[in-house]
């Protein structure tokens, strides 16, 4: 049996669209435009809000953020993720207010190679056990929790003489805090080394196809071990941004970062899948976490709401930002 | 039963006689009712989590769910805040809360695609933030005769938290081996795509595995209210962790489709045995979270270095 052929071209193929829809050009603006919705809610509630005394307390609050997810964005531009972070940074507290007396100004870099070395000792077991990075970050989390603990016999180490990491308190140009600067240096300097090396291109090759990445050649595990032992230095960094505002370290005093950092990262459009986003991004991020804790209480909401808060924020950035033509089966 | 099985009762076996050798206080009647009613809560929230990672996926909200039931048992039954007297009801009624937040994390796996480590991370947050906006700052201690027996009251020499412990591991088991939940459960974990192409839809088994856990943890999150008599915020504090080290030690895998109820159970008895053994032989308790940390990276790096050659990609 024969059916007349007709010559109708057949249909044509989906075109491979030119840019990005409307849609993720919306997501891709979407930490901008919240940071301004955010801003102008909060001056409506409250005009005081807008007077440089308030904004230069919340940029304070935000830079220890800024520079925690700004390290573990890298993990996720890999595809992996940091739960440690938080974790490192609170040892890096005690670590820091215990090794002060003795080691001086020579304490601040020795805390952040520490925390960097901690960092990529997770990358190395993550990279050469193949353990899945949540697992293995989950795994610190709690050994370094302990080793605080231990470290510090379950209590908060008083900070003496904060002489040689009283300069992070200091204002540049009378308003601008230190910290918040020394923040934005850390997002420059991440964002400038990976513009002018290949590093930008390897980061994204392991996070968008890591199976394409090694055929290419890229040191797809230096890469993986590098992002950690970056978010780990960051982690120590940002011990140190906490030690000199609190004058003392503790063994969970940064523990309630997790949450915000990662929140941060999501906000920002960094895709949980890997690839997508940049530290700029998590910049963004910081800021409107950092908005919305000091906003509640403006607002008048109790800060019970700040965890339902995250814990929604969360879902949903991660429901909007995600690559959704790479994973077929979401575990 | 393969060696693979055998392995986790061996270590516990081995395990066991080390720190008996060691600590005379470690080998006594009272240290081993001890271990098994430490191992009570955890035993149920090893038990909902189970299913979970048999599924592949992960559940990091063990913690908020269970302050958040932790908080509503305590202010239903008898109790110092209100006049609220409902027994065994309230009990019910944090279970179900616990189910609530566990259908929820399932919603947004399936629904909003969100991994699901990152949809418990963000239910527990809501968790502790519900069971924080419930404590408002007065903690409520409970006067419930019957809860506060739980933890106290031995039957057979086993407080009734443990019996209540072996019973939730019992339901497990059955609904592991005999519904069709459990066992799409473990094929959802060790073949997705092929159960899909099947004709399954497994859309609806993985928000209801979700949900059976988060049953497990409200009920976790009672227990613990019952130790303690009183419901607090950080009643979970730390068990969602312990939970994934007994599971993974005990032989299920991270990536789904092996494992079970009765693993996890060994997994269990081997966590808190080495716990409570080290802290018989004189080491800070403080190294215990560190040591649950070393455990899990080990036992997790031992189960797949069978497929290193295998799995060139790992997230």
């Amino acid at each position: 049996m024969s059916t007349p052929v007709t010559t109708k071209p057949a249909a044509a193929p989906a075109t491979v669209k030119g840019g990005p829809g409307p849609a993720q050009r919306l997501t891709s603006y979407m930490p901008l435009i919240a940071l301004a919705v955010l801003l102008a809610a909060l001056t409506i509630a409250d005009p005081e809000f807008l007077t440089q005394r308030s904004l230069t307390a919340a940029s304070r609050t935000a830079a220890p953020l800024i520079v925690l997810a700004a390290g573990a964005t890298l993990v996720v531009l890999c595809g992996g993720i940091d739960l440690s972070i938080a974790a490192l940074a609170s040892v890096s507290t005690v670590f820091l207010a215990l090794w002060l007396p003795e080691l001086g100004a020579l304490a601040t870099p020795a805390v952040i190679l520490v925390a960097a070395a901690i960092g990529a000792l997770q990358g190395v077991a993550h990279v050469l056990l193949r353990i899945p990075s949540f697992i293995v970050t989950l795994g610190g989390m709690s050994i370094f929790s302990a080793v605080a603990l231990v470290v510090s016999d379950a209590g908060t180490v008083r900070v003496v003489d904060d002489s040689t990491i009283a300069w992070l308190d200091l204002y540049v140009g009378g308003y601008v805090p230190m910290s918040l600067t020394v923040a934005v240096i850390v997002v420059v300097l991440i964002s400038v080394v990976l513009k002018v090396t290949p590093l930008h291109s390897w980061i994204s090759a392991t996070g968008y196809s890591e199976s394409a990445a090694r055929l290419a050649g890229t040191p797809v595990d230096l890469v993986k071990i590098g992002a950690f032992c970056v978010s780990g230095a960051c982690a120590g960094l940002a011990a140190v941004m906490l030690v000199s505002r609190q004058f003392s370290g503790s063994p969970t005093m940064a523990d309630n970062l997790l949450l915000p950092a990662v929140a941060a990262i999501v906000v920002g459009g960094t895709a949980i899948t890997g690839g997508h986003g940049s530290v700029w991004r998590s910049l963004a991020g910081a800021l409107v976490v950092t908005l919305l804790r000091v906003g509640l209480p403006i607002v008048g909401v109790p800060s019970a709401y700040e965890q339902i808060l995250y814990g929604a924020i969360i879902v949903a950035a991660v429901a909007l930002t995600l690559d959704r033509s790479k994973v077929l089966i979401i575990k | 039963m393969s060696w693979r099985d055998a392995g986790p009762p061996a270590a516990l076996v081995v395990i066991f006689v080390v720190f008996a050798a060691l600590s005379s206080q470690f080998r006594s009647i009272d240290n081993v009712q001890n271990i098994m009613d430490a191992a009570a809560v955890l035993a149920v929230v090893t038990c909902g989590i189970t299913f979970v990672l048999m599924m592949g996926s992960i559940d990091l909200s063990a913690a908020g769910v269970m302050g958040a039931s932790a908080l509503t048992v305590s202010l239903l039954v008898a109790n110092n805040r209100n006049d609220n007297d409902l027994g065994i009801l309230a009990i019910g009624v944090a279970v179900l809360v616990g189910a609530g937040f566990g259908c929820v994390s399932g919603l947004a796996l399936v629904f909003l695609k969100v991994p699901s480590f990152m949809a418990t991370l963000g239910v527990s947050a809501v968790g502790l933030g519900v069971a924080t906006l419930m404590f408002a700052g007065v903690q409520p201690n409970i006067s419930d005769a019957m809860l506060k027996s739980w933890a106290i009251e031995r039957f057979l020499g086993f407080s009734h938290l443990t019996w209540i412990a072996a019973a939730c591991l019992v339901v497990g088991w059955l609904i592991q081996r005999y519904t069709r939940l459990g066992r799409y459960a473990f094929a959802i974990g060790g073949a997705e795509e092929v159960l899909t192409l099947s004709g399954v839809r497994v859309q609806p088994y993985k928000i209801a595995v979700f949900t059976l856990a988060g049953a497990f943890y409200g009920l976790g999150g009672v227990m613990v209210t019952s130790q303690l008599g009183a419901g607090l915020v950080q009643a979970g504090d730390g068990y969602d962790f312990s939970a994934i080290t007994a599971a993974v030690v005990g032989g299920t895998l991270l990536t789904g489709g092996r494992g079970g109820v009765l693993h996890s159970a060994v997994g269990v008895l081997l966590v808190v045995v080495l716990t409570n053994g080290l802290v018989q032989v004189g080491v800070s308790p403080y190294w215990q979270g560190g040591v649950q940390g070393l455990i899990v990276v080990a036992a997790v790096a031992a189960a797949v270095i069978p497929q290193r050659r295998r799995n060139q990609v790992v997230k």
